[in-house]
């Protein structure tokens, strides 16, 4: 599974066309017009819609919304969660992919693969499988059950089921990078008498920053946003169990459509925030 | 530092790299590893840096065993075929970079590494550019900066990879020129890895020729260059043209004509190959004894005060090239399509026995 | 050759790799196919064909290969655009292709659901022509554009960038006119990538659930989705049946990101020859 989700997303100049390579002015313009169409329906006005939601009774309304003590408690949930996972995922990402670009040994294609793994599995499903872990009917339930350990519908089968989305992000980032960067860089700071983690701190990692902040980035968003996988190990206790994108879901349900909305846009300025700090970090590797 | 290399074995799968090399460098010495790719000499090099652990074998520095040093305490410069600068560092912080690293006990203070930075980047003569960064660099100054920060940590020893191969031809002379004379200066053990006859030549002290994990020869370059120990030294080192007859009673019979030969050795007789470097032709008009072939001039290229001549043997068709002097082409006053007949004034003969 | 032996640390990361991967993905993952095993086949099958989940199954795969085959046209049109022309506000639109990537599901699924309901700016407008969006399995795959369109753009965009521009030229030079150099030139070259887009769009969509839970309305049999019946499964106690649907679910997006990497294998040795 070597598509990328992550690493999909680069872009490159455009670089101009001679005309007997390009199309009539008509037939660009009308190619614009549709595409710029489509993505105004399915993109633009779903995106306007959020604020024009959060917005539509006014700012006092849109305020009681953000802050009501709930949805503060769901922020700092989801703040916490991606400050557990993201930084699991980046240590992961960084082991993971030192051992595969700078090394060979055999199974790394599969383990490559394997990597990708939670990618191609529903939210949903990896929720479940900490379900079926650690549920009172899982298998480790009753051990847990006696020891007064709380897992599932608490905030440690949140971190996990968000680390267990979230776990390729960075890895899938750092190893084309590091295999494309080959080791003689490495192998000269070795010559010269640099010890392994000198090698990785003044070496290694200053060639890798702008792929590490980028894996970040993605990571970090999908943990804030993540849903699925979230809402099957939750429990949905309000303000203990419930992430903010739960809580979107819960005041929606209620028909509390101005608070949702509320909640989320705060959700989609992180989604625009990441949209630019992305944009950003490809640019600077561009120049470097 | 003298080295020695003892029976060394090197195997990537199936695939033999080394196959029980031995080879003593003597202290201060320039030597080159020449062969062609696959011969096995950058391996040789990787094995004597640390880069690589060989199957089986010694590698002694001063008599004392390498071969269970780490890469890092072998003190060793070693300079990339690729240069292998980083990238995000300046020239001056790579070349600070083996000194920075050392761990704090001896660690040379601040204004030593800055001075003993500054010391190198002036013998390398790009004092003028340690702001700058590797991507901003010539290549030819590329290489001089990898050198610099090799030398940086004052190794005992210089190892070059291929270290004028990505450069163009004019550089590549300029540079080799200039490794010659601060190997002059210096005097540090040197072993440089290349496949260019002329490099090895030129630049090294003592040569060493590799094919297929083997040493064929090791020597000066005019020992290599004039008595080329095996068919492929001969035909690896400069241009040569190849002959195949048999040796009989001191002569070998190539087509009609015969020529004398002393294969060394005891073989009386047997298939042999004979090689004849392109300047040890005579090339004339009327045919004197039995010693030459018969040939058609097919192409001149008479540029500089050397000319070359490719003829066609009127016997088998096969080609030979031959260089002679200006003065002796204008004597003969050649042109294209001219019968005329070649000797070997000299031929280095290999005798298979029957 | 490639053969790093002095660099330190293999050791230390890659068990610290095996470790992580091992405890936090392959164990629970194996828990889901254990389960499954221990329902016997006949269980298992009859669990899997009850009518309901095939009715689940039947709109989860059909809404998802709708949903994809229109992002890659769609697709295929934007990243063309993209690539080719320079307009203003190009930087702008390029960068807001990956907000599906960005948004939470949750909030995708909100918005989508308010805009296209009965009473929404976008369903009142539908609604006199007879079009009902909202609660329909027309919704689901609404939710599914929405999710699956950056995976075909980012895909096909880059290919389309890098395409040789001389490759172009001689098809014109040899008189080849603009819609034929694009039908035998330059669609085989990005078709690949297409198609990889398409595969990827289509696996995220089968798994999808946050986007698709609000618009879909969630009745049985008409517009509940396999993900959402697991859910549901799971909420009753049923681990066994929410299993056995997770299973089946999960083997189709394996095989499908399986046959990206094929492609993918393919493609780069095509590129190599």
């Amino acid at each position: 599974m070597t598509a990328s989700v992550a690493g999909l997303d680069r872009s490159i100049a455009v670089r101009p066309r001679a005309r007997s390579t390009s199309e009539p002015r008509v037939v660009r313009w009308t190619l614009i017009g549709v595409a710029l169409v489509f993505l105004l329906l399915f993109l633009v006005v779903p995106l306007v819609s959020v604020f024009a939601g959060a917005l539509a009774k006014g700012f006092g309304p849109f305020l009681r919304g953000v802050r009501d003590p709930d949805t503060l408690a769901a922020v700092r949930l989801t703040l916490l969660t991606a400050a557990v996972a993201v930084p699991l995922n980046l240590g992961f990402g960084i082991a993971a992919s030192w051992a595969i670009a700078k090394f060979n040994f055999r199974g790394k294609n599969l383990l490559v693969t394997l990597i990708d793994l939670p990618f191609a599995v529903s939210p949903v499903i990896a929720g479940m499988v900490f379900v079926l872990l650690f549920g009172a009917q899982g298998w480790a339930g009753p051990w847990l059950r006696d020891h007064d350990i709380r897992i599932l519908f608490a905030v440690p089968g949140i971190v996990l089921a968000t680390t267990f989305v979230t776990f390729p992000f960075v890895a899938r980032e750092l190893i084309p990078l590091m295999e494309e960067q080959g080791t003689e860089e490495e192998e000269a700071a070795r010559v010269l008498g640099a010890s392994g983690w000198q090698i990785f701190r003044r070496v290694t990692l200053p060639n890798i920053r702008w792929g590490l902040l980028y894996g970040v980035i993605l990571c970090n968003a999908r943990a804030m946003g993540e849903f699925g996988a979230v809402s099957v190990v939750s429990g949905h206790i309000r303000g203990v169990t419930t992430t903010l994108p739960l809580q979107v879901e819960i005041l929606y349900n209620e028909y509390n459509f101005t608070a949702a909305f509320a909640a989320a846009s705060l959700l989609t300025l992180l989604a625009l925030v990441t949209l630019a700090a992305k944009r950003w970090v490809e640019r600077r590797r561009e120049d470097t | 530092m003298a080295i020695q290399v003892r029976n060394l074995v090197k195997r990537f799968g199936a695939f033999s790299a080394l196959q029980e090399v031995s080879l003593d460098i003597a202290s201060g010495e320039l030597v080159a590893l020449l062969g062609p790719s696959g011969s096995g000499k950058t391996t040789l090099l990787r094995v004597i840096a640390g880069l690589e652990t060989p199957d089986s074998g010694d590698v002694l520095f001063d008599g004392e065993d390498a071969i269970r040093r780490d890469v890092r305490e072998r003190g060793v410069g070693f300079v990339f075929q690729h240069y292998a600068l980083f990238r995000h560092m300046t020239v001056f912080e790579n070349v600070a970079f083996g000194l920075r690293v050392q761990p704090r006990k001896i660690r040379p203070p601040e204004d030593e590494i800055r001075a003993r930075v500054h010391e190198l980047l002036g013998l390398v003569q790009l004092d003028w550019l340690g702001h700058r960064y590797p991507a901003q660099l010539s290549g030819g100054q590329r290489q001089r900066i990898a050198l610099a920060r090799a030398l940086a940590v004052k190794p005992d020893l210089l190892l070059l990879d291929e270290p004028f191969g990505a450069l163009d031809a004019r550089v590549r002379k300029e540079l080799r020129r200039w490794l010659r004379r601060l190997h002059d200066d210096i005097h540090i053990t040197s072993v440089f890895v290349t496949h260019d006859q002329d490099e090895a030549l030129e630049v090294a002290d003592r040569v060493v020729v590799m094919n297929e994990g083997a040493i064929e020869q090791v020597g000066t370059p005019e020992e290599v260059y004039d008595h080329p120990a095996t068919p492929f030294v001969y035909s690896f080192l400069g241009d040569v043209n190849l002959f195949h007859g048999r040796f009989e009673a001191g002569h070998v019979q190539i087509g009609e004509s015969s020529v004398r030969a002393h294969p060394g050795g005891s073989v009386e007789e047997g298939e042999a190959m004979a090689f004849v470097r392109t300047h040890e032709f005579e090339v004339v008009r009327e045919r004197i004894g039995n010693g030459a072939l018969p040939a058609t001039v097919r192409h001149i290229r008479a540029l500089g005060p050397r000319v070359r001549i490719e003829l066609d043997r009127t016997d088998d068709g096969k080609m030979i090239e031959a260089e002679v002097s200006r003065a002796e082409y204008d004597a003969l006053d050649l042109r294209k399509g001219d019968q005329v007949f070649v000797s070997a004034r000299r031929a280095r003969v290999f005798v298979n026995s029957d | 050759m490639k053969r790093h032996t002095v660099l330190p640390g293999f050791g230390l990361t890659l068990g610290v790799t095996l470790t992580y991967l091992g405890v936090l993905v392959l164990l629970p993952l194996s828990t889901l196919f254990l389960k499954s095993a221990g329902l016997g086949p006949s269980r298992f099958w009859d669990v899997v064909t009850a009518p309901r989940v095939l009715a689940s199954y039947k709109l989860t795969f059909g809404a998802a290969l709708a949903a994809a085959l229109i992002n890659a046209v769609f697709g295929l049109l934007v990243a063309w655009v993209l690539a080719r022309y320079r307009f203003p506000g190009l930087a702008l639109v390029d960068a807001l292709v990956d907000l599906p990537f960005a948004l939470p599901t949750a909030v995708a699924g909100i918005a989508l659901t308010t805009l296209y309901a009965p009473n929404g700016w976008i369903g009142s407008r539908l609604a006199p022509l007879g079009i009902t969006v909202a609660f329909t399995p027309l919704g689901i795959v609404v939710a599914l554009i929405f999710i699956g369109l950056p995976f075909v753009v980012r895909t096909v965009q880059p290919v389309l960038q890098d395409l040789e521009a001389e490759v172009e030229e001689a098809a014109a030079s040899l008189g080849a006119g603009r819609w034929q150099t694009f039908r035998r030139v330059i669609f085989p070259a990005v078709a690949p990538a297409l198609l990889t887009g398409f595969a990827l769009a289509f696996a995220r969509a089968i798994g999808e659930y946050g986007s698709v839970v609000f618009i879909s309305g969630n009745m049985p049999f008409r517009t509940e989705i396999a993900p959402l019946l697991i859910m549901t499964r799971l909420e009753q106690y049923d681990y066994a049946g929410a299993t056995a649907i997770a299973v089946v679910l999960l083997l189709a997006s394996f095989s499908l990101l399986l046959l990206v990497n094929v492609l993918q294998w393919f493609g780069r040795r095509r590129a190599l020859a």
